[in-house]
């Protein structure tokens, strides 16, 4: 009994950090109907930003997390605007173009970061707490407790804001929106923007829990990407329990499979796709691919 | 018609690629111009920083011949490949220092990638010193293929040594990864145990890029081992630590060459890390005179700690050189006999190269103390 629930502890930390990555490529595949393939990329900027502004400048963690996002999110316009011409003429090549942002950032973190990596050691230096034996610690709350906060957040803003509205009606039909008046660019742009901040957020978050190096986000990513899949790719609670789901199941297959745990977490997910093919939130508000 | 051009000019193209590397070969075979070495090494991704540790070692002892004059008057041109620590990039890259003309190889620090392309080098006549450690390196049987520094099994059986026979330990755990070191480690340790009737209490297996080791960690707490010994590489094998330290364990970790480098220290946290038992072949850096030197010169060059990986790349490039000098810089099975002939006095110890290309056979024992690596007294 306690080896299963401390898995689940253990799964659910990761699971979040996979939940706010899939919430970054539903964003812009709702908005656009596009994967973001530089989405992984994105994740090891914010880590390697937010671990840069930690510990070299010494800012404190809160703060180096909202310069980490607010560059990142720069990142997000730059590619959105490089992209923007493609934008309803040649979907392959904008796929293709994300891509090749993805190999661009790998290459400039290298430059900038070196190839080694660094570890981030944890801004909550408090013991984990102890519950008949099942220990959680303080920081995975911490993680919990923000993925919680900006998935509201992001909810909030798609529903009650002018800008998120217009986000959803370019989501719901591009031709449309535009009748009416919509900036279909400004809302993609938005859209990126925000998937980019997500990315940095989740980068910034799991460095504290892992190692910060240029291979980070390429985990990060086929695992998010799979969470979104999972949970109905465009949906936004979908992302959030896909990402928790691969955290789990992820968790217990390691515990069963050892060294197969890759492969039986992977052949799972490919029974549930089969079984129902647009994840569990199977919601197909875009389908301009 | 425009495809069939395009297609003409990529053929082309590709032809013109491959006609200037052969002839680059010819000018190297000769007595002048700059005698071409090439490093293969990871230099992204989640092994990279082997890969950025063992051009360190060997930059500095190419620097130091080349600023001596170079071997014969020429000068020494070491040139680095990124492998990405993938076999398959490993066997590309291959073919391309044989077209290239190179006629050496440092590298790679991953025994799966020099596995990979040991089969091409040994046909292509390429000498290479490998700083990976796998005993399947030693299976190759190939001629070309020299190991800086001792194999698994060395130091394995040393760490059994001192944990069974010397510290009376029986109750042991082990997590190893499924990746080409995870494996090697997993079997010469398990061996190492076998052969003193140990039986490991936990015999976990991970995948090498996994990030949560919660199941495998809780299930080892239960059985409450007193040493739990990691066969994974440095990151990995750090936050396996950390996480266990989260989880409550106190037992003391034990493993080889990963376990010692500071990228392991900073992952797992200095405080998790202490009390580590780690087996090496280079304990650290003021051992002796030689590695207070190697050192020193290590710290004004690239401005870091010099550690294992740098110290048996150093090593493995001054054999080579020393045996370009010795054989008047020969090439393909001159050369490579050359290095099999060649006794140095390293970092390491003391070189001398046995038909299956292993030079060094002991390690020694080193306990983590205070966020440092320092030897045990036994």
């Amino acid at each position: 009994m306690q080896v299963f629930l401390q898995t689940i502890v253990g799964g659910v930390s990761l699971g979040a950090v996979y939940a706010l990555v899939a919430l970054g490529f539903s964003l812009v595949y709702r908005t656009m109907g596009l994967v973001n393939f530089a989405h992984g990329n994105v994740v090891t900027v914010g880590a390697y930003l937010a671990s840069t502004f930690y510990l070299s400048t010494k800012l404190p963690f809160a703060l180096a997390m909202i310069i980490a996002i607010v560059v990142t999110g720069a990142i997000g316009l730059v590619i959105e605007r490089v992209l923007r011409p493609l934008e309803n003429k040649d979907f392959d090549l904008m796929l293709i173009g994300t891509i090749g942002f993805g190999i661009v950032l790998d290459a400039l973190i290298i430059m900038i970061w070196g190839a080694t990596g660094r570890a981030v050691p944890s801004p909550v230096p408090t013991a984990p707490i102890d519950i008949f034996g099942l220990r959680i610690r303080t920081y995975d709350l911490v993680v919990l407790a923000i993925a919680a906060l900006a998935t509201v957040l992001l909810v909030l803003f798609l529903s009650r804001t002018k800008r998120g509205t217009a986000m959803q009606a370019v989501a719901m039909d591009h031709e449309a929106a535009t009748a009416v008046g919509i900036h279909v660019g400004r809302s993609n742009a938005t859209a990126f923007m925000i998937g980019a901040g997500l990315a940095a957020l989740a980068g910034g978050l799991v460095g504290p829990l892992l190692y910060v190096s240029p291979a980070l986000g390429g985990a990060l990513g086929i695992k998010g990407f799979a969470a979104a899949i999972l949970g109905g790719f465009g949906s936004i609670p979908g992302a959030i329990l896909g990402g928790l789901a691969i955290g789990i199941l992820d968790s217990f297959t390691a515990g069963h499979f050892q060294g197969y745990s890759e492969l039986v977490t992977f052949l799972v997910f490919t029974v549930i796709i089969m079984v129902r093919p647009t994840g569990i939130f199977g919601e197909r508000t875009v389908n301009r691919a | 018609m425009r495809p069939t051009l395009a297609v003409l000019a990529v053929v082309l193209a590709v032809a013109a690629g491959c006609s200037a590397p052969g002839s680059g070969k010819e000018e190297s075979g000769n007595d002048s111009g700059p005698i071409k070495i090439a490093v293969v090494d990871a230099q992204s991704g989640q092994l990279s920083s082997l890969g950025a540790w063992e051009l360190k070692g060997a930059r500095l002892a190419v620097d130091e011949w080349n600023a001596a004059g170079g071997v014969n008057g020429r000068q020494i041109q070491l040139d680095v490949f990124d492998d990405q620590g993938d076999p398959t990039i490993g066997t590309n890259l291959a073919r391309k220092i044989d077209s290239e003309g190179y006629i050496a190889m440092i590298g790679t620090a991953e025994s799966a990638v020099t596995i990979a392309m040991s089969p091409l080098l040994k046909q292509a006549e390429i000498p290479n010193i490998t700083s990976g450690q796998s005993p399947g390196l030693v299976a190759t049987k190939s001629d070309f293929l020299f190991l800086n520094g001792p194999t698994s099994t060395t130091y394995d059986e040393t760490l059994a040594k001192h944990i069974v026979d010397q510290q009376g330990i029986k109750s042991i755990a082990m997590i190893t990864n499924n990746g080409g070191y995870g494996k090697g480690e997993h079997d010469a340790f398990l061996k190492a145990l076998t052969s003193r009737n140990v039986t490991p209490v936990a015999d976990q297996v991970v995948t090498a890029d996994q990030k949560d080791f919660s199941a495998v960690l809780t299930s080892i707490r239960q059985k409450n081992p007193k040493v739990i010994f990691l066969g994974a590489e440095e990151v990995e094998s750090g936050l396996i630590v950390k996480q266990a330290r989260d989880l409550g364990i106190t037992s003391a970790f034990a493993g080889a060459a990963p376990q010692g480098t500071p990228v392991f220290l900073d992952t797992a946290g200095a405080k998790n890390a202490e009390g580590t038992i780690v087996s090496s072949p280079y304990l650290s850096n003021d051992i002796d005179e030689a590695s207070k030197k190697f050192a020193a010169a290590y710290k004004a060059k690239f401005n870091e700690e010099a550690e294992l990986h740098g110290a048996k790349a150093y090593d493995g490039t001054q054999i080579l050189l020393t045996a370009l000098k010795t054989s008047n810089v020969a090439t393909g099975k001159p050369l490579a006999d050359a290095i099999r002939a060649t006794k140095h006095d390293g970092l390491l110890g003391d070189f001398a190269f046995d038909e299956t290309g292993v030079g060094i056979f002991s390690t020694s024992i080193g306990i983590i103390k205070g966020g440092k690596l320092v030897a045990a007294e036994s």
